[in-house]
This record gives structure tokens, sequence and C-alpha cells, in this order.
């Protein structure tokens, strides 16, 4: 589970004449891998068997008229599946039937749009000519007169006036621009297109028609005559799909097939004779892979195990199917290598985990439960079912919590006595006639005690995973280079750090935070605190912590590995270094956000009702449409907020604080020659 | 008395600093990286979830704020 897939280099062997054979039993078996050829003197990369052509044409029309039909097979879920016998019997005819059919539909249909274009930009230049109102045969065909047709933005009258006073304009407001037709002397005609330019006039050309509105109603009623045809057509396509397209997609299908398997040479390496494929299988099958492809073959070609230096296998990941929905958030940090440890099992615990302690509210989380499996039965593919799962998961833990701290849309029960019992004309009666007098969270994260410990708790749920990322750091480096290294590199943090947690408990000790949990040690504000060593009251140790004792040695050991550590590789600055252990202080203390986020979310649920159920209050302002209002925008908006912020946090505190310190990344993910079917049998 | 009022007043008022001027921080850390993230995913849509991630990231800064506000509140009251 946290480790990738166990991985064997493997070579494919044989005669060119065995090649489409093989071809076809590697793609059956979706086992192997295939890893880029590199080539040489005598192996060059080969070429596509001679079928290739004609596959990838049919494809690339097919795949159009997909595309245009809106089918795409990674959204659509079919409703029955073909055998691959069908396919081949009905291949060509269904494509030429679909060529032909659908084909020539699509086109027709992109002419009759054409066409409707066409019209609509005659229309666009008749409709302002007619609100003109000069008939079109006066606006053009003079000898000795220079009409200008168009739209412009102010009145050019006055400009004009300055070169001719022998002119007329006419103008008519449309829209944000004028119509306007200006006629001139041909001798003038020059400078008053300049002027008119200045206005930002375009002009438009006159058509040649009779009469505007007889011209218009024909465009109309040519308009609709071609919307009719186009609805015919595309209803007629419709049809078609609704009927084929299980087929269509079976038949892409089937080609795509077709061509993965036929462009296996551009992935081998040939010679005149032989061709050898070279990739990675998973340990566990490579007996029967073996054992298929030789007796299929009748011993022709062979399979051998490569016992290689460059051994870079890829990453498959096998997690048991709840964790599997979290591959997508571990995938989208990277992926990890063949040799490193894959976090998503650790993730699918701790992410809904940290989720649910900050939102932590009933309401919440089961609204989120429920609209994750309401939206499951609407995005089915893949990607979209995974995520609807982790928020499934996330809002379950989050009603858990929600128990915990007592929240159901905010805090559910009275925070501080008679200041925030919000819901008492409301629950409490029916409370208190089933017989409860007293309900009371199991912790009560907004009470000032409650803050405390929970700071406290989620400081040491931080320092334990950054010890776990380091730990399994340690692990990752030890594999791979030995004890020293993993000492060295990772280990000395691990002291480092647990001398900081010594520092933070030192302190929690101090605050009182230990009299709490276990009832020892000072409590709350008693002064300074005894020491907790067992014996010693009096003298210069009293007001020590024992805490802060343990950290001296734990640091001073981190620092001398530290040192041994760095200097060798940056020289004497490499001590400055050193203060990154600062940093890890730092991604402790941000593990605190699992406590800040969640009050937020409290604090603003809690005004809200505060103010939503204050309106609706019988004794209060009474006035409960607008009380109701608030209440459900107050917490749509916090319900946004409660989605995105502890999820968004929630995956930082793995990225950030936790993967950084033992996953590298930069691995390749697993993928076999072959496909899982998914419109054929 | 009255120098305590004023003494749990200053405290009050340290913490909402702490928490306020740490937010201001983490505000400015995030435009810049917010708009960057942005940017990149108007190019490649596949870059959203990264951005989002990579846009919170200053957000600590504000945890240790709060921390310390927290601290004030209960260790110097």
């Amino acid at each position: 589970m946290l480790k990738p897939e166990r991985m064997v280099k493997v070579s494919v062997v044989g005669p060119k004449d065995h090649f489409e054979t093989v071809s076809e039993i590697l793609y059956r078996l979706n086992l192997i891998h295939i890893e880029d050829p590199v080539e040489d003197e005598y192996f060059k990369l080969g070429e596509p068997f001679e079928k290739a052509g004609v596959i990838s044409k049919s494809l690339v029309q097919l795949r159009s008229i997909l595309s245009y039909l809106k089918l795409d097979p990674e959204k659509f879920i079919p409703r029955r599946k073909y055998r691959e016998e069908e396919i081949k019997a009905e291949l060509d005819r269904k494509l030429e039937e679909y060529r032909t059919e659908i084909g020539a539909k699509i086109d027709k249909i992109k002419e009759l749009q054409e066409k409707i274009k066409a019209l609509e930009d005659e229309l666009k230049v008749i409709e302002p000519l007619k609100a003109l109102g000069i008939p079109p045969k006066l606006l053009k065909g003079y000898k000795t007169i220079r009409a200008f047709v168009g739209f412009i933005r102010a009145d050019p009258s006055p400009k004009i006036q300055s070169i001719t006073s022998d002119y007329e304009v006419f103008l008519k407001d449309y829209g944000k621009e004028y119509v306007v037709a200006v006629f001139v002397r041909v001798e003038h005609a020059e400078e008053v297109y300049r002027v008119l330019q200045e206005l930002g006039f375009r002009e438009v050309t006159v058509p040649d028609i009779e009469d505007y509105d007889s011209r218009i109603a024909e465009i109309n009623s040519e308009i609709s005559r071609l919307r009719d045809e186009i609805s015919t057509l595309e209803k007629e396509i419709e049809d078609l799909k609704a009927r084929e397209a299980e087929l269509m997609l079976a038949i892409e299908e089937y080609l795509s097939m077709e061509l993965e398997k036929s462009e296996l040479p551009l992935k081998s390496l040939v010679s005149k004779y032989a061709f050898v494929i070279v990739g990675y299988i998973p340990a566990k099958s490579f007996d029967e892979f073996k054992s298929t492809v030789e007796s299929e073959t009748n011993g022709k070609v062979t399979v051998e195990k490569l016992e290689d230096k460059e051994f870079e296998p890829p990453t498959k990941l096998t997690n048991p199917p709840g964790v599997r929905n979290f591959e997508i958030l571990t995938l989208t940090y990277t992926t990890p290598k063949y040799h490193e440890i894959d976090p998503t099992a650790i993730m699918a615990i701790f992410f809904p985990l940290f989720f649910g302690a900050m939102l932590g509210d009933v309401g919440y989380g089961a609204i989120i439960a429920a609209l994750c499996l309401f939206l499951k039965r609407i995005f089915k593919t893949e990607g979209w079912q995974k995520l609807l799962n982790i928020g499934l998961y996330s809002g379950i833990v989050s009603i858990f919590f929600g128990f915990i701290y007592g929240e159901c849309f905010g805090p559910f029960v009275s925070v501080e006595e008679g200041k925030i019992d919000i819901f008492r004309h409301f629950l409490w009666p029916i409370l208190h006639a089933i017989g409860i007098n007293r309900f009371e969270p199991a912790f009560d994260r907004v009470s000032p005690m409650g803050i405390k410990v929970l700071l406290f708790v989620t400081i040491v749920v931080g320092i334990f995973k950054i010890l776990w990322g380091f730990a399994l750091g340690f692990y990752t480096v030890l594999k791979e280079h030995g004890f020293k290294e993993a000492m060295l590199e990772k280990g000395s943090w691990i002291l480092g750090v647990l001398g900081l947690a010594c520092i933070i408990f030192g302190f929690a000790y101090n605050l009182g935070v230990f009299h709490y949990f276990f009832g020892i040690g000072p409590t709350e504000g008693s002064g300074i605190p005894p020491l907790p060593l067992p014996g010693v009251v009096k003298g210069w140790q009293q007001g020590l912590n024992m805490f802060y004792l343990a950290a001296l040695p734990l640091i001073l050991v981190w620092f001398v590995l530290f040192v041994m550590a760095e200097v060798p590789k940056m020289g004497a600055m490499g001590v400055i270094l050193a203060v990154e252990l600062l940093t890890w202080f730092g991604q402790i203390v941000s593990y605190a956000r699992i406590l800040a986020i969640g009050l937020s979310s409290v604090y603003i649920a809690f005004v809200m009702n505060f103010i939503g159920v204050g309106l609706i209050d019988p004794q209060g302002m009474c006035i409960p449409v607008l009380g109701v209002i608030v209440l459900i925008i107050g917490h749509l908006i916090n319900l946004i907020l409660g989605v995105l912020d502890p999820g968004l946090q929630s995956l930082r505190l793995h990225y950030v604080e936790f993967f950084t310190k033992f996953l590298e990344g930069g691995g390749v993910l697993y993928k076999p020659f072959g496909r899982i079917k998914k419109f054929l049998e | 008395m009255a120098e305590e009022a004023i003494a749990r007043g200053l405290i009050a008022v340290g913490a909402g600093l702490a928490v306020g001027l740490a937010g201001i921080g983490a505000g400015l850390g995030e435009s810049g990286i917010g708009a960057a993230a942005v940017g990149a995913t108007a190019e490649d849509r596949g870059f959203f979830g990264l951005g989002i991630l990579f846009t919170v990231i200053p957000e600590t800064i504000v945890i240790f704020g709060l921390v310390i506000a927290f601290i004030l509140m209960f260790a110097f009251h």
C-alpha cells in the first residue's frame, strides 16, 4: 500500500514477421509499460504497420463527426456494448454511412448557416437605410454629385459648411451612432470625405434593390426558411445520434485500439530481421506474461528478464479501493518515484480527519455529504467520482467532529451561559419536553480552556506528523544510500524537531495544559511553576522546567550532526543554514490552523445565528422573513468557505508540511500497452 | 485596579495587532502569488489546483499571529 507495485524490466525479442502477432498479444495482456527506446548502430526505430494509414484517416473523420455531435468518449456512459466481431463485420459499411449521412448533413448545415449570415449582414445594411427614409435608387448613380452613405458619430453639417455651401445632409439617430447621407458636388468630394472621416464615418454600400420593406420581408422569410431546414437536418442528426451513439463510440474505440497496435513499432527497435521491445511489467505477472507470449508464438518470440543498471520503472500505485480516491490528491502534488513511499494511504486517513476537525459541524457536514452523494449521480467521470468521494468522507468525519464539539450550524448550546444561548426559545422547550435538561458537548472548542487545549493538541499533531515525515524520509534515504547518509540528511532533523517539541511542551506545561490533561504540573495562573523533576523542590532549579532541560542535549546533538552534514558540502558558511530549524518550528505551529480555521467558521456561524435568530425571535425584533433570509444566506456563505478553506488548508498541511520531508517525486505513472475497453466487450 | 485594567486592555490591543498585522503581511504575500496563479491558470486550466495551493501558502503567517495572540491572551493575563 505504501510502496508502489514491484516491477521487473523485460525484453521481448523476435523475428519481424511475428511483430503484428506480438502487438496483438501485448495489447490484449495490457501489462507491459514500454520504455522509449534509444537507437544505435544496428537497431533503429520501427515504422507503423501498413494498415495504420487507413485507420488513422477513418479515425480522423469519425472523430470530427463525434466532436460535432458532442459525443465525448470519456464522459459518455454506454447503455450497451458491442462485440469486436460485430464491429469488424460492419466497420466499412458504417463508416461510409456516417460519412455520407452525418458528414454530408453537417456540411449542409454549415453551408446554410453561412447563407443566413450573409442575409443577416445585408439586413444590417438595409435597416439603417430604411430608417433614413430615402429610397435606394436616390442614394446612388449620380454623375456630378457624390453621395456618401453610412454611419457617423456627429452631425457633419457645420464642418462641410466651411468647405462648400452647396450640399445636402440627411441625418437620423440610430442607436449609438447616426445614419447619414451627404450629397456634395464631385469637385468637393475629397475634402468632404476627409472631414467625414474625422467624425468616424463608415461608408456602406447601397444595395441594388427597389424597395426596403419588400426586401426586408424577403430576407426574413428566407432566413426563417433556412432555419427550418437546419433544424430538420439537426433533428435527423439528433435521431441518428440517439440511435447510433454507442455504436459510433464503439467503432471509435475499435479504431483507436487498432491504431495503437499498429503504432507499436514506433516504440520498439528493429533491425533488418528482428524487433526488440523493452519495458517494465509487474513482477508478479512476469511468469504469466512470459508463458503467454512464448506459447502463442510457438517459441519464436522470447521474453527475458533484464538485470539492467538503468532500472527506472514506472510507478504503479497500489491502494485499496477506498484509498484510491485520494490518489488524485497525491498526483496533483507529484507522482512518487518507484523507490519512494506513496503517501496516499496516510493522506486518506489524515485529510478527512483534518477537514473534519476544522469544520466540525453536524449541519455543514451533513449538507456536504448529501451534496456529494447527489453530485455523484450527475458527474460520472472518474475524476469527479474520486473528488466527490473525498468530499463525502470529509463530510462524514465533519459530522462526527460536530457531535464532539456540539455544533450544528454554529454552536449548539450556550457558549457562555446566558450570552450565546441562541436557540433558547426553539430548542430548549423541545429538549425539555423529551426529558433532556442538560446538553453539553464532549469538548467545547469555543471556551477559553478549549482553545488552549485544542491549540496544544494540534501542535502535538504537528510535531507527530513532522517527525513521521522525517522518519519516512529517513527510511527512503536509508534504502537508497545507507545509514550514514540517512542519519545526516534526515535523522539529525528528527533530533532537532524532538528538541523543539520539548521546548514547546515545556511552554505548554508552564501554561497549565498538562494539568488539564494529566493532572500534573501547575494550574492556570498559579505563578511560577514548580520543577517537575520529583524530589527537587528548592534551590536555583526551582522554576526550571524539565522539558527545557531535555531539549538541550537533543539540540546539541542535532547541531553536531548538522554541522557534520553541511560543512563538507557548503564550507564553514553552511553553519548558518542551521537557522532552518526555525522553519520546522514554523511548520509545527502551522498545524494550529486546524484550530484557527475551525474557530473562524464557528464564529461566522454564531454571528449569523445571533442576527438571524434575533430577528425571528418573538421577544426580539420579530421579523421572521428577514431573519430566515439572513440565516440562509449567512450559512450558505459560511458553508462555501467551510468547504474551500478546510479543504485547501488540510491539503496544504500535507503538501507543504508533510510531503516535503520524504517525497521528491517526478516519477512516471505506469501506463501499460493496451487499454481497458469501455464500449467494446 | 486601574493599572490591571490598562494592562488587560494593552494585552488585548497587542493580540489584535498580532493578528491584524500578520494578516496584512499575509495579504501582501498572497497578492503577488494570487496574480501569478491566475495568470498561469489562464494559460493552463490544469494549474488551478496547484495555483490555489500556492496562493494559501503565506497564510501560515496569520496562524503565527493568531498563536501569538492566544499566548498573549492566556499567558499574560
